[in-house]
């Protein structure tokens, strides 16, 4: 019975008769017509040679049986028996747009009817060695969660140190110490008074001292004397102004989108700048500042006033939008990577966006958490908020809903009026032509379209329309015109009104969408086109007065209730429906759904409400159990302030960033700022109030020959001022400085512009000249840092640009104001410039520059040739 | 044609009015440290070692935005002419727009050089050039819509910014000429997508192109020149800003970076000069200047030669602002106008490249970002067409007076040895002596290329 079973299988489906024993004759036809064609046409980019290559295409080899059965991406490859399911003949055949294999062109015929024999025949398929289609796949979270960077951060106690010439000021100097008792190195010493002041003026405000500051910092002797500046400095609101621009790098921040087609620029982009820069200066407590930039509008506890509530939504509000017209899907996909990408980097250090198309190569990611990211935004959408309560938001609603509805009101009396006197006008068509004929064959300008509308009784406008009209191609492509435009000049008035007659009946009788009405009424050249306007000024009867003056009146009333549109904010509104997995990153290839959710391998918090949205996502990045939130910003700060992390790829916490150079100082800053209330400002005065932070940026060999990049910090790091702060600073130091606070951008490319560089436009499509020059991100992506590169251009700018020559001309004359002889007012620049006075030789210099004749075709003094010289320098470029 | 970094010594003794009067000679030590840093070892942009060698060391690239029609050009399809008006299922694929029945191209073809390749009669020029041009009758691209079209051919991607192939190429390979922009844009007016053409992205932002709207060699380059002082003042400015600068290092010793900036400062000085005498196509005798005619395109392709023989990387000149290639509607009339327009300037710059000896180790590309349809769009227009088109290649090591690869019997899909963008990308790389697969960049957690995960060189055009 059983056997009799088997074999009555074995009839029914050729799968299992080939699983069973394949004849000699099918495993012959199998080495003949089909592995040679597989391991020519298909084994480059699906075996395991290619995928140990990196090589392997849509998952699927096609070097082993296991590997055919398994399938790839869109499924089976080969389904034994069935020449018309599975993928590869499919492929092969050329059929289907988007699956058509190998990529250089069809294969011939004979070996597609090869394919379909071999398959119909139970594709018999004598090899067994395995390739890597058995491996197992699948990322284990719990290892996963064993990673230093999603283990919570442990608070451990600053080791007792004792290095010579040094004094520990805080955990940060003993963390920091300890590591170069490890490493046998000897810190540097600390930065005399003048140059910390500088260093830490640029660090903290962006701007450098005065005079004044220099004079009264020297002058207190007391043991606070760096504490008291810095608390001054933090209360600053040019404080926001200069760390508000580094959090815009990593925000991407920008007002419009690289692509032009099909996007506008965003107005209100500089409220979310502004919102950064009060946030800082507030000293908002860093996980609300989270928050409120994921999910401002669903927080329960959001802050009542609307700007602090919602202008943060920017964050993602100013997100890519990319081109969409046959490709929107793929656009779509794109936008929704922007999100998940700018929120995962920016806020956890952590590189999602490589889950889109394969789990993560290195960190516990699985595609599936990608899309569980991705789907909380699928379906939201950029739009603007109004900053004003739902209340007065609802009043300005109606408000212009009253008004546009009163206007339209307006409108359609007006058309009535036009319509009357089109309609009219149409039935004297032929009138109207014969008019128009006089005063296209006028002799001297008589008769004029007026005189000629005057003697017919018909009315001048059109007349004049008509005059213009028949000049137009439009009129003489008209087949219902032809008689009109074959009348010779002579004809006689019974030919005239023939043909005119003619047009008339055309255009009466021609339907409303036909084309004679539309190139006679309906065009904005058609001779009885009448805007309403024209309507009102020239057509109105008094008739119809009274009833718009009504109309108008009342519109004017509307128009005077609605209060001012309240200021908007961009922002992202909605919550995502949730998404399928798209296999291999394409969305054209839909795998299985999966829910919205947080990343597995961190805690995440219940769903506040049936599904998590982006509440719930800004809750589970802004807690204290997030293991890498604070560290994430906690060495972000770091990093600005020394131009190294800890973790020196601040956006990448995962197996392939960095390890940190110290991760028990990592760990107690980020346990110790959330404990002091997610404090920024705490954070900043932990580090620069550190012995480590002011030490000297002073060179040592035996020190270079065990790290010389200054991993561990045994001095300071002199470096060149970012462009904001070199600009600002030749503001400044010249006197041009306008201080004023927030508002919308202004134009770098204006050489007479005076506003802290924070405040430029930022441009995605066309990033400006002078910041890209310096090494200012794309802000098209998310920065963790920037490079410094050191190229000509820029140095043509500080040679060569007028802006140069403006700082230069009036730090000229402000200097000029500060000294009798070339030598006192040489030491009042120093002083502004560097804090110092000059030494024998660079005021020698100066006096011998000075002296030089002057050249006719020089429009600088040499004293303003002189001042730019100096806003040239290394020395202001470059802080120690 | 490498341009050594100049040492301090040199400085010293070209300057010499300056200082002399100055006498700061004294103040200037340290000369070793100041070679040091100009050796390239903080120069991004100083040559590099290829992957392999080389057969071309610069790109030109012709780029005819807005797509030319491939049957009206370089893929002669006498079935079209036969069918004309008829709509075969085959021709049927999707587009950006509805099309109608095949279309004969309204051009005769011509067979031309040695190896007999037929040319459309609009680019007779061109056709005598044959010979040294291998033309590509199969490529493809993803899109029918010039934005990701643009994208995809310039920067190997459709949608979100990525760095260009002149930033690919000057990050991997640095360039010849210090005193010049590495990669250089001309285009008058801005193409449509604009800046994102020859945008850097996440490659640091001195692999930008350097968009040239205005081939004046006064405003090629940023504050190429100093409206307020005259070239003696600036020089004293100058010295005595390197004195100062001197001064300041005395106490920093060992900081490349200040070295690099003082270095820095002396090129940009001779690159005032250098910048304005390579754009200045005036300088060309006046039998080379009429060779390549008159107008925008031609100046361009001139100053493209100027720009390679002193050693620029990547030298990109779009035929015009917008898409001037985009005739949806009278083919005819539009290619024919531009085909006059560029026919003479093409030839004249393969020929001029030839004369110079630089059409070895130059390679051109010729080509728009998709192809047109074949069949018509309105009356006699064309819509886009990503399925199939064609590009050429000349000079760089690529064979001359040979076809690659074929479309459909309507010129309207590659069927023949296809040839996608991303396999373009990489053959050009890998004439260039890149491996586009080792030409890497490490940005959010992974490692970026030119062309993704794709790309095969088309190994049977190489010489």
């Amino acid at each position: 019975m059983l056997r009799t079973a088997i074999t009555a299988a074995a009839l029914l489906s050729p799968s299992l008769a080939s699983a069973a024993e394949p004849t000699a004759a099918q495993v012959e036809f199998f080495e003949k017509k089909i592995r040679p064609v597989l391991v020519e046409n298909c084994y480059s980019c699906h075996s395991a040679e290619a995928e140990g290559k990196n090589k392997l295409k849509g998952g699927l080899l096609l070097d082993t049986r296991a590997g055919w059965e398994k399938g790839g991406d869109t499924g089976k490859a080969v389904v034994p028996g069935k020449p018309n399911e599975g993928t590869l003949l499919k492929s092969l055949r050329y059929a289907d747009e988007n699956l058509q294999m190998p990529p250089k062109g069809k294969l011939p015929d004979a070996v597609l009817k090869d394919f379909e024999k071999w398959i119909a025949d139970g594709a018999v398929d004598p090899r067994t060695s395995t390739g890597g289609a058995t491996k197992p796949v699948g990322i284990d979270i719990e290892k996963g969660k064993q990673f230093w960077s999603f283990q919570p951060p442990r608070e451990s106690a600053p080791p007792a140190v004792n290095v010579p010439q040094f004094t520990a000021r805080s955990p940060v100097d003993a963390f920091v110490a300890a590591k170069w008792a490890e490493k046998g190195l000897k810190p540097a010493p600390q930065a005399d008074k003048r140059t910390l002041l500088r260093r830490v003026y640029l660090d903290l405000v962006g701007l450098p001292p005065t005079p004044d500051d220099v004079d009264a910092f020297l002058a207190d002797n007391s043991p606070d004397a760096l504490a008291k500046v810095v608390d001054k400095l933090l209360a600053s609101s040019a404080h926001g102004e200069k760390w508000a621009r580094h959090w815009l790098d990593v925000a991407r921040f920008a007002e419009d989108q690289a692509h032009t087609f099909g996007t506008k620029p965003k107005s209100a982009a500089w409220r979310y700048r502004d919102w950064v820069i009060s946030a800082l200066n507030a000293d908002m407590p860093y996980d609300r500042f989270v928050k409120l930039q994921v999910a401002g509008d669903l927080l329960p506890d959001a802050p009542e006033d609307p700007f602090t509530k919602l202008a943060g939504l920017g964050f993602l509000g100013l997100g890519a939008e990319y081109y969409k017209n046959t490709a929107a899907a793929q656009a779509i996909a794109e936008e929704l990577d922007d999100r998940v990408d700018t929120i995962t980097r920016g806020f956890m250090g952590v590189t999602v966006s490589c889950a889109r198309c394969h789990d993560h190569k290195f960190d516990p990611f699985p595609t599936k958490d990608y899309y569980s990211l991705a789907g909380i935004y699928m379906g939201t959408s950029l739009s603007e908020a109004p900053l004003v309560s739902p209340a007065e938001a609802k009043a300005y609603a109606e408000a212009l809903a009253k008004a546009k509805d009163a206007e339209n009101k307006v409108n359609a009396h007006l058309a009535t009026v036009a319509k009357a006197a089109q309609t009219k006008a149409q039935a004297q068509t032929v009138t109207y032509l014969l008019a128009a004929r006089k005063v296209r064959a006028a002799k001297g300008g008589k008769p004029s379209a007026d005189e000629a509308a005057k003697a017919e009784g018909v009315s001048p406008y059109f007349v004049n329309r008509w005059v213009k009209f028949l000049d137009t191609p439009a009129a003489k492509n008209l087949p219902e015109f032809k008689d009109w435009f074959s009348l010779k000049p002579d004809a006689d008035m019974t030919e005239v009104k023939a043909a005119a007659e003619v047009m008339q009946k055309a255009i009466m009788q021609g339907g409303k969408n036909s084309p004679v009405q539309k190139v006679v009424v309906n065009d904005k050249d058609a001779p009885f086109f009448l805007p309403p306007a024209d309507a009102e000024k020239f057509f109105l009867t008094d008739a119809d007065k009274p009833k718009l003056t009504e109309l108008r009146g009342e519109l004017d009333k509307r128009k005077k209730e609605t209060p001012p549109a309240p200021a908007t904010a961009h922002v992202v509104s909605g919550n995502g429906a949730g998404m399928k997995v798209y296999v291999r990153g394409n969305p054209a290839v839909q795998g299985e759904p999966v829910p919205k959710g947080f990343l597995q391998v961190l805690p995440s918090p219940a769903p506040a409400g049936d599904k998590f949205n982006r509440l719930d996502l800004a809750n589970g990045i802004g807690s204290k159990d997030n293991p890498l939130t604070a560290r994430v910003i906690v060495n972000r700060v770091w990093s600005w302030h020394f131009g190294r992390g800890l973790v020196n790829t601040p956006s990448n916490f995962g197996k392939l960033g960095d390890a940190p150079s110290h991760p028990e100082l990592l760990d107690w800053l980020a346990v110790n700022f959330v404990k002091n209330g997610w404090s920024l400002k705490w954070l900043h005065r932990q580090i620069v109030l550190s012995s480590v932070y002011q030490l000297a940026s002073a060179s040592s060999p035996e020190n270079d020959k065990i790290d010389a990049a200054n991993v561990y910090l045994w001095r300071g790091n002199r470096h060149r001022l970012d462009i904001e702060v070199w600009r600002d600073s030749l503001l400044f130091a010249s006197g041009n400085l306008d201080p004023a606070i927030g508002g919308p951008t202004f134009d770098l490319r204006d050489q007479n512009a005076k506003r802290r560089t924070v405040y430029a436009k930022i441009s995605r499509h066309e990033l400006d000249g002078l910041l890209r020059l310096f090494d200012f991100p794309d802000a098209n992506v998310t920065a963790d840092k920037r490079t410094v590169t050191t190229v000509p251009q820029q140095q043509l700018f500080a040679l060569n640009s007028e802006f140069m020559a403006n700082q230069a001309r009036a730090f000229a004359a402000r200097v000029d104001k500060l000294g009798k002889t070339d030598a006192e007012k040489v030491a009042a620049a120093y002083r502004i410039l560097f804090g110092r006075t000059p030494e024998t030789r660079e005021v020698d210099l100066a006096e011998r520059f000075l002296k030089l004749p002057t050249k006719p075709e020089d429009k600088l003094t040499r004293w303003q040739q002189y001042a730019q010289v100096l806003l040239a320098s290394n020395e202001l470029m470059y802080v120690d | 044609m490498t341009q050594l970094p100049i040492s301090r010594r040199e400085l010293l003794a070209r300057s010499g009015t300056g200082l002399g009067v100055l006498g700061l000679a004294g103040l200037l030590a340290d000369e070793s440290k100041a070679a040091a840093a100009a050796s390239g070892a903080s120069n991004p942009l100083a040559p590099k070692v290829a992957h392999h060698p080389a057969k071309a060391k610069h790109v030109i690239h012709l780029f005819m935005n807005g797509g030319p029609s491939q049957v009206d050009t370089f893929d002669p399809k006498p079935e079209l002419t036969k069918r004309h008006g008829q709509q075969p299922g085959a021709a049927g694929l999707k587009t950006e727009r509805k099309t109608g029945g095949l279309f004969a191209s309204p051009f005769a073809f011509k067979r031309c050089g040695q190896s007999g390749i037929e040319v459309s009669e609009i680019f007779p020029e061109v056709g005598k050039c044959i010979d040294d041009i291998c033309v590509i009758r199969s490529m493809h691209t993803n899109i029918p819509n010039h934005e990701p079209g643009l994208l995809l051919m310039t920067c190997g991607n459709t949608q979100a910014i990525r760095p260009s192939m002149g930033s690919w190429l000057t990050y991997g390979l640095g360039t010849e000429n210090q005193n010049l922009p590495g990669f250089v844009v001309m285009c008058p007016g801005k193409p449509v997508v604009g800046p994102a053409l020859w945008s850097n992205s996440f490659l640091p932002g001195v692999f930008q192109g350097c968009h040239i709207q205005n081939l004046d060699p006064k405003k090629v380059i940023d504050h190429i020149r100093n409206a307020n002082v005259g070239a003696t003042t600036q020089r004293e400015q100058l010295d005595l800003l390197n004195a100062l600068n001197g001064v300041h290092k005395e106490t920093r010793p060992g900081d490349d970076q200040l070295d690099a900036r003082i270095q820095s400062l002396e090129i940009a000085y001779r690159m005032q000069t250098e910048a304005q005498d390579a754009f200045d196509v005036t300088r060309e005798p006046l039998k080379v200047r009429e060779a390549y005619g008159k107008g925008y395109f031609a100046d361009a392709c001139l100053t493209a030669r100027r720009l390679v023989e002193r050693g620029v990387r990547m030298v990109q000149v779009f035929y015009g602002g917008g898409q001037p290639w985009d005739d949806h509607g009278d083919i005819e009339k539009g290619h024919r106008a531009k085909a006059k327009d560029s026919d003479k300037a093409i030839a004249a710059l393969l020929r001029d490249l030839k004369n110079h000896g630089l059409l070895d180790e130059t390679l051109v590309l010729w080509g728009g970002e998709f192809g047109r349809t074949p069949t018509s769009e309105g009356q006699n227009g064309r819509d886009h067409n990503n399925h199939g088109f064609s590009v050429w290649l000349a000079g760089g090591g690529v064979k001359g007076g040979m076809t690659y690869g074929a479309t459909d019997e309507f010129g309207f899909a590659a069927a023949e040895n296809k040839v996608h963008i991303h396999d373009l990308h990489a053959t050009m790389l890998h004439l260039m002596g890149i491996d586009h697969e080792k030409l890497t960049y490490r940005y959010s957690g992974r490692d970026f290329r030119l062309t993704d995960v794709h790309g095969h060189v088309v190994k049977d055009i190489l010489k």
